[in-house]
């Protein structure tokens, strides 16, 4: 086969995997902003970040 | 010790790294459930597996949520708090009592995890392991002796059918 023909086969697999990659992307993107016009008035659930250490006290 | 001995001995854990996260689990733990410190602790994560079809492009995503799972043998309580692998924060802890729950078995296929069905509605797959490599999914911690006390918990005093 051909060195142009490999190349070109490469390059058309490269162009179908862009486009499924930003297809992907998109209807993701579409579905993730449906999903939260619905879920819009449920509560954020609850989160508690971890506190800063206590510094022990040795001078007794 | 030779480069290849190195080579074929494999990731080792970094203990100092363990044992600061394993404080912080403790201190994470302590915050949000009352009388912390008669649970033991490990690391567990749940997989959400989901498969996805959008024409031309399909697959699966998965969805890893990280655990910390305590338990006192004394009560029969398995207390379940949400994480994150850096553990900078957590969420509400769940709790799992023996009486309460519908049933609990450890699951052998697909995965080797410890499943409990509060009820009939929904059921919490736990997966536990020694130590995990990747700390952007996982909480890096060794607990060998830890998993150990609670496999041995789970399956002799909590299981249920």
């Amino acid at each position: 086969m051909p060195l142009g023909e490999i190349g070109r086969i490469l390059l058309a697999l490269v162009a179908v995997l862009i486009l499924g990659n930003l297809w992907f992307r998109l209807v993701e993107w579409t579905l993730g902003r449906i999903k939260r016009l619905f879920l819009r008035q449920k509560d954020p659930p609850a989160w508690h970040p971890l506190l800063p250490e206590q510094e022990e006290n040795d001078d007794t | 010790m030779g480069f290849f001995s190195k080579l074929f001995k494999g990731p080792e854990v970094d203990m100092e790294k363990s044992a600061a996260n394993a404080k912080k689990m403790r201190a994470l733990f302590n915050q949000v459930v009352e009388n912390g410190d008669s649970y033991r602790l490990i690391f567990g994560y749940t997989e959400d597996v989901s498969r996805f079809n959008y024409g031309f492009v399909h697959g699966s995503k998965t969805k890893i949520g990280n655990l910390i799972v305590g338990w006192n043998e004394a009560d029969g309580t398995i207390v379940v708090v949400p994480t994150v692998p850096d553990l900078s924060g957590c969420g509400d802890p769940v709790w799992y009592r023996r009486s309460e729950i519908l049933k609990a078995y450890r699951n052998k296929y697909p995965t080797d995890a410890f499943v409990i069905y509060p009820d009939k509605k929904g059921y919490i797959a736990i997966n536990a392991y020694d130590w995990l490599d990747d700390e952007n999914l996982y909480v890096y911690v060794s607990q060998e002796e830890e998993l150990a006390a609670f496999t041995d918990f789970f399956l002799n005093h909590f299981a249920k059918k």
